[in-house]
């Protein structure tokens, strides 16, 4: 399982601060925003954003870093923090 | 003297004058120290429209992930730079306008490097380190995300 995290507006947006979702198919991040993506209508909308950020691990990443069972892989949007 | 890096994430408050008496503890090589301490406003400057008042500001955080955000954004610091002590604490929760959020704190046997090192990790820390502002106007139960601002992305251009 990869093990999926949500922040801030996106974690408001979807209802959702997390879920398992099955490794079996999915190669790399924009794999698993695009069966995020189809969970529902409110789903694809809030991961169609081209501001979405994805940490793999707890260190920043890109949509097309690999991914595997055992991973953390967390969406959000730009941070504002200082 | 020898990098020592530390950092806390943290609900509590904190006070300045006591990190500043760490930073300098037998510290006596290190003839310089830089501090940022980061406040909350009463309100939001707007980008566009008008500026409204914020009652209390609320911080999110990816736990986990901010502390190994700032010692990276430390470490790159003292690669940089020649320094002695790091000191970052970031806080989150709700907090109130006068309240301190952020403070950066860095030695080093010169000022330059000093005061550099301290501009350069507040400059990531606002584009890389995962949180999250929401503002609250007074007697508000829902927030306002704070949007990003091109000009904090922009920032790290000159380093």
């Amino acid at each position: 399982m990869i093990k999926v995290l949500f922040f801030a507006s996106l974690r408001e947006q979807l209802g959702c601060e997390g879920l398992q979702a099955e490794a079996a198919g999915i190669t790399d991040i924009a794999g698993l925003r695009t069966r995020l993506a189809a969970k529902g209508r409110e789903w694809r909308a809030a991961l169609a954003s081209d501001q979405l950020q994805v940490a793999l691990n707890q260190k920043l990443s890109s949509m097309d870093a690999a991914v595997k069972d055992g991973d953390e892989v967390a969406f959000f949007p730009p941070v504002t923090g200082g | 003297m020898p990098l020592e890096i530390s950092i806390s994430v943290q609900a509590e408050g904190f006070d300045p004058g006591v990190e500043y008496n760490l930073l300098r503890s037998e510290n006596y090589v290190d003839g310089a120290t830089a501090m940022f301490v980061g406040n909350v406003r009463d309100f939001s400057p707007a980008e566009s429209g008008e500026q409204h008042s914020v009652a209390v500001l609320e911080l999110e955080h990816y736990p986990g992930m901010a502390e190994a955000a700032l010692t990276d954004i430390a470490r790159q610091a003292a690669q940089r730079w020649p320094l002695g002590r790091v000191r970052i604490i970031h806080r989150f929760g709700p907090l109130a306008a006068g309240d301190e959020i952020v403070f950066v704190g860095a030695t080093s046997a010169h000022r330059q490097a000093a005061l550099d090192a301290c501009a350069f990790i507040m400059d990531f820390l606002k584009s890389r380190a995962p949180f999250w502002k929401r503002e609250f106007a007074k007697g508000a139960d829902k927030g306002d995300w704070v949007q990003a601002r091109n000009s904090d992305e922009d920032a790290l251009k000159k380093w």
